[in-house]
């Protein structure tokens, strides 16, 4: 008998669509086809590890493989190393190590304030996108928001069973004494901090005697401090019960089958925004397959399952949330919702942040 | 029979003949390229590649000084073009670089006592013991761990001393509390003395071995107590690789960052970590190599400061005495 080799035999079913998806792709990324380049070998996408670059893969990068063909390597190279990379080859002259960076709105905006972003405002995508999607405080699209995400306080149900915690304060508590956990540079605590140690959200910067104050009591509690995987080993391992973290992790724990949960306490919980950007001087045809990347990434298709499997509230409008979050006091449903979270600016968080990483450095190794 | 014996001592007649034109000529291009007047320099020549090398870093190290004297702009993310000591003045004044110091500082001496304790009598074993299956036992027990990597060694710790961890169940077996021994100091110090204990034990091993057991036989015939041999005879003598594992681990430590990274829980940084979080969180090159340059002077002063006391000669001190022995 016969066997047809494996890279021949294509059923007739497969054909079709794959033929259609090729026909197709230019308008679900909405290209314009008199200007379609010659495809690079892949695109590199620098991302988060674990829950990050699963929903990231599933939701963008396969299906974006699927339409163009193009492979996508995910570079899981933390986001504050690659940048010092990325910023000495533009500086240098040297084509970037990678095509799309997966960042912080705060770190986009530094590298963007360096001057080593492409300029995004040409992408059909960006039509429609909540105000939230705009960079603030820059000219033009050098970087484009693409979900935001609270930083809540999750709690082990073990350690609460009468229901979650009310106060940010619970993690001064003795009782939770080197079983609470936080950022290592703190952040997403400062603007919590700053109400739960009696102070004002509004006198952030100029005054935040407060936040410190609460860091430096949180201090004598001997928090753990730690990196997004750290959390959710530490709930797994039953080395924390308390920990202010992304709400993404703290669902990852609890579809783990970990008996975490997460509330937004009365003081309230930071609310942020992730960026994606283009490093400067990729060759033009590689530019522009890293532009359809992002243009994809911002498709009602791509932003419903990629931020469905973050659990966070995709930029552009109109999307379900995904079901166990629906009415979740951390998912802001809708613009209105985005009020009663602690926002701070982002060009106050790229001009002070780091000193306030220093700060809260300054306590922790005390 | 004779004419093929003849042959085959002509054939290697010519064999060697042809070796020795080989030699002549090698030796004349080399006396042609290196003429007999320069062989005063030979002993320089065989310095040069560690040079080069040493050369190389301290290029490094100079463009190093040179960042570490401009500081941010954070309007532009840049360094400003303006040269300044604001950076040192940062590190010298601001108290959580001197509390990182002295922790590391204090961690290096801690970690290099501990280290030395330990090697010392594992290295005596390995060098003395007839037997050759518990020589093989104690390298194979020595360099297991030291094939797996830092990191790994780190996470190992991890899984032992964790919350649910081999060490919390025996303890909660026997009906004691959990005890938290990751992510602390002394956390830090433990995982660092099991990395740094083959380093020293390799170190030691040579200079044991340079000591003749004659010698301590001598002495215990003379009627000293093993502790009068080891205190008068075999710890004078082993000075040499004291002193060298002890600059090895020291330095080690004082540079290290997976240690506290992994095992410190955020909250027991060493220096190495503060220039990591200043060039990769803070965006700060200046202010990383700033750190940088303070940390090659601290390691380096105390690096002198101990050759100060025990002298750079004690180094050699172990070729004497492998001559010795030889002889």
């Amino acid at each position: 008998m016969r066997r047809t080799a494996p890279y021949l035999r294509l059923p007739r079913r497969r054909f079709l669509s794959g033929a259609a998806a090729v026909v197709a792709a230019p308008y679900v990324l909405r290209l314009p086809r008199a200007t379609a380049q010659e495809k690079p070998a892949e695109i590199i996408v620098r991302a988060w590890g674990g829950v990050w670059e699963e929903a990231l893969k599933t939701g963008v990068s396969d299906p974006f493989t699927e339409m163009t063909g193009i492979p996508v390597r995910h570079d899981l190279t933390e986001d504050n190393e690659i940048r010092p990379k990325i910023w000495a080859a533009v500086d240098q002259g040297r084509v970037p190590p990678i095509h799309v960076n997966w960042d912080t709105t705060t770190n986009a905006t530094k590298s963007a304030l360096r001057g080593v972003t492409e300029d995004l405002g040409d992408l059909p995508n960006l039509e429609g996108l909540l105000p939230l999607a705009k960079p603030a405080g820059l000219e033009g699209w050098p970087l484009v928001n693409v979900y935001s995400y609270a930083y809540v306080l999750a709690y082990s149900e073990k350690a609460f069973p009468e229901g979650a915690p009310e106060s940010w304060n619970a993690m001064l508590d003795p009782a939770f004494r080197k079983r609470v956990a936080m950022y290592d540079d703190g952040i997403g605590l400062f603007a919590p901090a700053q109400v739960a140690g009696g102070g004002r959200f509004e006198d952030i910067p100029d005054n935040m005697e407060p936040c410190w104050e609460f860091f430096r009591k949180l201090k004598a509690n001997e928090p753990l401090l730690g990196e997004d995987p750290d959390f959710t080993n530490w709930f797994q391992n039953d080395e924390i019960d308390l920990a202010c973290t992304i709400i993404s992790n703290a669902r990852e724990a609890k579809q783990n089958g970990i008996a975490v949960s997460w509330t937004v306490p009365k003081e309230g919980a930071t609310l942020d925004t992730d960026a994606l950007w283009i490093p400067k001087g990729l060759p033009e045809n590689e530019l522009y397959w890293a532009k359809q990347y992002v243009n994809f990434a911002l498709s009602a298709e791509a932003q419903q399952a990629w931020c469905n499997a973050l659990g966070l509230p995709p930029v552009r409008p109109g999307l379900e949330p995904p079901a166990d979050l629906v009415g979740d006091i951390a998912y802001p449903a809708s613009e209105a919702d985005l009020d009663r979270f602690l926002r701070i600016p982002t060009p106050v968080l790229v001009e002070h942040e780091s000193s306030w990483f220093e700060r809260v450095n300054e306590i922790m190794q005390g | 029979m004779k004419s093929c014996r003849a042959d085959i001592g002509t054939g290697g007649r010519s064999d060697r003949s042809f070796g020795l034109r080989l030699l002549d000529l090698a030796e004349s291009v080399r006396a042609g390229l290196f003429p007999a007047r320069f062989s005063v320099w030979t002993p320089y020549l065989y310095l040069l590649p560690a040079t080069l090398i040493t050369g190389i870093l301290a290029i490094g190290l100079a463009e190093m000084a040179e960042t570490s004297l401009h500081v941010l702009n954070r309007a532009t993310f840049r360094p400003d073009p303006a040269y300044t000591l604001a950076n040192y003045a940062a590190v010298l004044s601001k108290p959580v670089y001197l509390r990182i110091m002295l922790k590391t500082g204090f961690a290096a001496l801690l970690v290099t006592g501990f280290t030395l304790l330990l090697a010392f009598p594992y290295a005596y074993f390995l060098v003395r013991t007839p037997h050759a299956r518990l020589r093989r036992f104690l390298l194979v027990a020595l360099f297991l761990p030291f094939l797996l990597g830092q990191v790994i060694r780190a996470y190992g710790w991890l899984i032992v001393l964790g919350k649910q961890g081999l060490l919390n169940a025996a303890l909660a077996a026997i009906g004691l509390g959990p005890v938290s021994l990751i992510y602390t100091y002394g956390g830090v110090v433990l995982g660092l003395v099991q990395y740094m204990l083959p380093f020293a034990v390799l170190l030691l091993a040579p200079a044991l071995t340079a000591i003749p057991h004659e010698v301590e036989l001598a002495s215990h015939g003379l009627g000293a107590t093993p502790w009068r041999t080891f205190r008068h005879i075999v710890l004078p003598l082993a000075r040499p690789g004291l002193v060298a594992a002890g600059v090895v681990v020291f330095t080690l430590t004082v540079t290290d960052f997976a240690m506290p990274e992994i095992m410190g829980g955020g909250a027991n940084d060493f220096i190495a970590n503060a220039i990591y979080d200043a060039f990769f969180q803070l965006s700060d090159a200046g202010m990383g190599a700033a750190l940088g340059i303070v940390l090659t002077l601290f390691a380096s002063l105390i690096v002198a400061l101990a050759f100060l006391l025990v002298g750079v000669a004690t180094l050699g001190h172990g070729a004497q005495q492998d001559a010795g022995a030889g002889r």
